[in-house]
């Protein structure tokens, strides 16, 4: 019967398939990097980041190292992830969709001896490490910083990340909670860009058309679109603003014909290099070169100003440099792919391209700092810290009168 | 007197000559084979799937997008479109993490405000198509933005939680041995075969084949579609019901992604997009083909490069697979008694 | 009565012209809005404002033309995004930062993308497969392959050249709003008035009648998705230089704007009805919509309820049965 006999063919052609030699390998650890969100900047940044590092001796001969994409759909994390476990992984390190609907994975994947570590975004199972600034309170560091450099009085533009996550809704509440203090301060137009710069661009300059008079941009990201806005709209006057650290931000931010133009800005938020620096954290564990105390790893928050810009000449983040020369870097090429305390083993080409620069080593870690509790973000059952909602890296100014 | 008999076949096209019934040779019966084997080349990479930890994780993964193209299947076999299902996901799934454990009663108070939902978006999806003649593919998308919005305004950020009857139970495995995800899918099938026999059934293939030539049957069109979207929206309302119990969490989050893969699911499982043929057998198998899909590919440690080229190239070749249903009807009507051999091939040709 | 006016111009208008009466329409649309808000904010719809929202819309005006096409054919491509996304990608990689390769790279990259184009529309005319399936597949792969290739975002910037013509201005005119004028009435003539437009549209209105009559239907199906893609394309070009640069998801929000701007201009999801006209009206008013609901400042869930119900508000007075109650 033609129907079972054209279905044998399509099972030899995939037994053929199936039955593919396989090599001996030698007894090193399975490690798998499960990304989700692709084909945007950070996201690249990140994983070429914790790929170069996975390259570099002596990682390169210890792990047997893979990358899974999931896409964005949850039950395709949980699905992939689950395959992983059944496959011996030893070690994950992922960037979940949700906070909380993968708990139920990293519980399997921890009761089976699995470290699973997540970068930037968090999952709340206490069983696993979670590597993040979420809990440096950018937020609120980053409106009072707005607030301090515009003496308390001004209109704001507010430029809100994705809708429906927990950083979006942990960073709005610090900064709103802040703005609302100083009755001088007026957010005259918000809107969510999203993350990303060209929404960013287009929305700032529509509402800089009905708001002239904006004084500053409160971002999370698609902070070099929103710049841009302003640039081509009303370049004789600019603005104060707080957000990404693309390169091409950085640069303006250090430029003194800008700064006379009245720029002045903070290059902060979530960089990829988090994502390497899990890897690190979560390396010296699973080869037992480090102990860890708690689960939730704080990466420390960029803090770079204007003045704080140091044009690098090599590679590599060395000797406190942190931007590179435009000719080098594409505009929304994000410096804080690189951390030249940490992950000194990365280059600029590393995080472009996924290679170790060629005679890298690893280096070890300096101690790691241990983050505060956010209820639903990195913990479930636990209480967030009474002064949550207010900055702990700059000194606020009275309320002007 | 319902003139079954009018040629509005369609159903899983199973050919019929003289009596004697030849094996299925429908889009369904395909997709369904196409598993099997994508199942068999997973397996025997990974020997532990075949276990019944195994079984139960990729039922429970199936289970909410086969759901959702179950819904599906029903408004596009009317001949029309429906976006509006991830957004009822979205509302539901919300509801049920801030509900169920909040009030006493809360998890049949959950599935109740689950079904309500779906019924309700279901109920202003058909009134629009039927009686104010909006087109569907415009409209659902309105109302998919709609409840997008109404997931924010219920769940702000992913959390909430999800009662332990919920998460534990239709997670669990009836008797110890079936998933409930199975059973689940196994209930949708057999009320799916009871279904299309009925005279609503009927009239859905009816109405999506010829809308003009059903009328002339006697079959109304508007109240046909207005009852597809409005079981659709209450499947879908159950499929956010599973959705919460998989993930033990409300997240308000919509997932495009999401949308595709069931629209891909009913598309592969051969119910043509332009209605009037095909089912929902056929959707259970193609939602299990692009669960399945996933495990095999990491199974043959397909390279990340190529995850999203299979993913694609997958789905034409499921499709080009189903298409040759009709032509093998053809051929082995054709072989069987050359005689006959007109009369049969347009038979089965719409099957 | 001043209220009877309105009535019997647009009673008049779809008399005459019917199929003017659905830009019209939408197109009012979005003066009530902004005269609404006008209320709120007597800053708002400034020309200023205005300016800005034709700027920005143009990325929707020249991909919606494409989506356009595809629906007039009773199909859709759904791999508008992803398209534009590698059109504006190719462009910065191959100009990096400089003028020098810009004349080569334009047509390079657009046939690149018509080469995409040309996958659907082979897919969908010779081997059968369903437009939806096709463009979402042939979109995927498309978007793996240049995943691979780029890892997700440009290392450079994109030509000047490309950047002045997004941000420069002609006789205080910005360049895009010229564009757009130019697309409009070039898109509206290639749609509603060549030969090769009219056969889509007899195309879309009976494949069945178009066989009969002997119409090259692979050739105008695979033209028409080869055209579609162009425009995604060449919006991704234009995207490319208005921000500067590029990555492989700058294009994923413009895929359902443009099917709604495609419906809500009034063109039929089952083929042959819709003029470009009706689609730009829908690309402006969409634009103007979501100017308006950031405008609102509302929280993120309002916005998406508003928008769904203005969309909804958009199609039913455009139906043809709510204004067969209106008389």
């Amino acid at each position: 019967m033609i129907l079972t006999s054209r279905a044998m063919v399509l099972a030899w052609i995939c037994g053929a398939l199936a039955a593919q030699p396989t090599f001996a390998q030698e007894k090193r650890a399975k490690v798998y990097l499960n990304m989700t969100y692709s084909g945007n900047t950070w996201q690249a940044a990140a994983a070429n980041g914790i790929k170069a590092l996975a390259a570099t001796p002596p990682y390169d001969k210890q792990i047997e190292f893979s990358t899974v994409i999931s896409g964005t759909e949850v039950q395709k994390q949980i699905s992939d992830l689950q395959s992983m476990i059944a496959a011996g992984a030893k070690a994950i390190i992922m960037y979940p969709l949700s906070p909380t609907a993968l708990n139920r994975v990293v519980k399997q994947g921890c009761d089976k001896g699995v470290l699973m570590f997540t970068y930037d975004s968090t999952v709340t199972e206490p069983c696993a490490y979670n590597v993040s600034n979420i809990t440096a309170r950018y937020g609120a560091n980053t409106a009072q910083w707005i607030v301090n450099q515009l003496g308390g009085k001004g209109q704001i533009i507010f430029n809100h990340g994705v809708a429906g996550t927990s950083v979006t809704k942990t960073y709005d509440e610090q900064a709103y909670h802040i703005f609302k203090k100083y009755p001088g301060i007026k957010i005259v137009g918000d809107f969510f860009g999203n993350w990303n710069d060209a929404t960013s661009q287009e929305e700032v300059s529509r509402i800089l058309a009905a708001h002239p008079d904006v004084d500053g941009i409160w971002t999370v990201d698609g902070t070099y679109g929103s710049l841009q806005a302003v640039m081509k709209n009303r370049p004789e006057r600019l603005v104060v603003i707080a957000g990404q650290s693309n390169n091409g931000y950085r640069l303006l931010l250090a430029d003194p014909a800008m700064q006379a133009k009245g720029l002045r800005g903070i290059s902060s938020s979530a960089g990829p290099a988090v994502g390497g620096y899990g890897f690190k954290v979560m390396m010296e564990l699973l080869l037992k070169k480090t102990k860890l105390t708690a689960h939730n790893i704080e990466y420390p928050l960029p803090w770079v100003e204007g003045k704080d810009v140091k044009i690098c000449e090599g590679e590599s983040f060395v000797g406190g440099c942190n931007a590179f020369p435009e000719s080098k870097a594409p505009a929304l090429f994000i410096d804080t792919a690189l951390d030249g305390t940490h992950l000194p083993e990365l280059t600029l080409a590393a995080v472009q391209s996924g290679t170790p620069a060629p005679g890298a080593t690893i280096q070890p870690l300096p101690p790691v700092k241990y983050a505060e509790n956010l209820p639903g973000v990195n913990c479930q059952k636990c209480k967030q810290p009474a002064d949550w909602l207010e900055p702990n890296m700059v000194t606020p100014i009275p309320v002007p009168k | 007197m319902l003139p079954v008999r009018l040629g509005f076949v369609g159903e899983e096209g199973e050919a019929e000559e003289g009596g004697r019934r030849s094996l299925p040779s429908s889009g369904a019966t395909l997709a369904a084979l196409l598993c099997l084997v994508m199942y068999g080349v997973y397996v025997l990479k990974e020997p532990s799937a075949f276990s019944a930890i195994g079984l139960a994780n990729l039922l429970d993964n199936t289970v909410v997008l086969a759901l959702a193209a179950i819904g599906l299947t029903l408004v596009i076999l009317s001949a029309e479109l429906d976006l509006s299902s991830v957004g009822v996901i979205a509302i539901t799934n919300s509801i049920v993490a801030t509900v169920s454990t909040r009030y006493p009663g809360g998890v049949l108070l959950s599935l109740a405000l689950a079904c309500l939902v779906g019924l309700a978006v279901g109920v202003v999806n058909g009134t629009l198509v039927t009686y104010l003649g909006l087109q569907s593919l415009a409209c659902t998308l309105g109302t998919m933005i709609a409840c997008q919005g109404i997931a924010l305004l219920i769940l702000s950020a992913p959390g909430g939680e999800v009662a332990e009857p919920i998460m534990n139970g239709l997670t669990g495995s009836v008797l110890g041995v079936v998933p409930v995800a199975g059973v689940i899918l196994i209930l949708g099938a057999v009320a799916w075969s009871l279904f299309r026999r009925t005279r609503l059934g009927i009239a859905l293939y009816a109405v999506g084949t010829d809308e003009v030539a059903a009328r002339l049957s006697g079959i109304e069109g508007g109240r046909t579609k207005a009852f597809a979207f409005a079981a659709a929206g209450v499947i879908y309302g159950l499929a956010g019901f599973m959705l919460s119990a998989e993930t033990g969490t409300g997240d308000p989050r919509v997932s495009g992604s999401f949308l595709l893969y069931v629209f891909a699911s009913v598309a592969i499982g051969g119910t043509s997009l332009a209605g009037g043929r095909g089912g929902v057998l056929g959707s259970l198998a193609g939602a299990c083909i692009l669960t399945v899909m996933q495990k095999m590919l990491f199974a043959l440690g397909v390279a990340e490069f190529y995850t999203n080229i299979f993913n694609g190239l997958i789905m034409i070749a499921a499709i080009l697979i189903g298409r040759l249903a009709p032509a093998l009807a053809r051929w082995s009507a054709r072989r069987a008694a050359p005689g006959s051999s007109a009369l049969a091939a347009g038979g089965a040709d719409r099957g | 009565m001043a209220s009877a006016q309105p009535g019997a111009l647009v009673r008049s208008l779809a008399l005459r012209r019917p199929e003017l009466l659905p830009p019209v329409l939408v197109l009012a649309g979005a003066v009530a809005l902004v005269l609404s808000m006008r209320v709120v904010n007597p800053r708002f719809g400034s020309p200023e404002q205005i300016a800005a929202i034709l700027v920005t819309s143009i990325f929707l005006v020249v991909a919606a033309f494409g989506q356009g096409l595809a629906i007039l054919l009773g199909g859709i491509d759904l791999s508008i995004g992803v398209v534009m996304s590698i059109g504006g990608m190719m462009i910065t990689g191959l100009t990096r930062g400089s003028n020098d390769a810009l004349l080569w790279a334009a047509p390079a990259t657009l046939l690149c993308c018509a080469a995409i184009g040309v996958l659907n529309g082979v897919g969908i005319a010779l081997l059968q497969i369903p437009p939806f399936i096709t463009t979402l597949a042939v979109g995927t792969v498309s978007f793996g392959v240049a995943l691979g290739l780029t890892a997700g975002s440009s290392q450079q910037s994109v030509a000047p050249a490309l950047q002045e013509l997004m941000s420069g201005k002609f006789h205080g005119l910005p360049y895009p709003i010229l564009m757009t004028l130019c697309f409009l009435v070039l898109a509206t003539v290639v749609q509603g008035q060549t030969a090769e437009g009219r056969k889509l549209y007899a195309l879309g209105s009976s494949p069945a009648a178009a066989r009969i009559v002997g119409l090259p239907i692979a050739s105008l199906t695979i033209a028409a998705y080869a055209v579609s893609a162009l425009c995604a394309g060449g919006s991704g070009l234009l995207l490319a230089g208005y921000s500067s640069s590029a990555t492989l998801d700058m294009g994923d929000p413009f895929l359902m704007p443009t099917i709604a701007a495609v419906v809500i201009g009034g063109a039929r999801v089952t083929g042959g009805r819709g003029s470009y006209l009706g689609t730009f009206a829908g690309a402006i008013f969409l634009s103007t919509l979501a100017t308006v609901i950031t405008a609102l400042s509302l929280s993120q869930g309002w916005r998406n309820v508003i928008q769904g119900g203005i969309i909804l508000a958009a199609l039913i007075l455009q139906s043809n049965r709510w204004r067969s109650w209106k008389r």
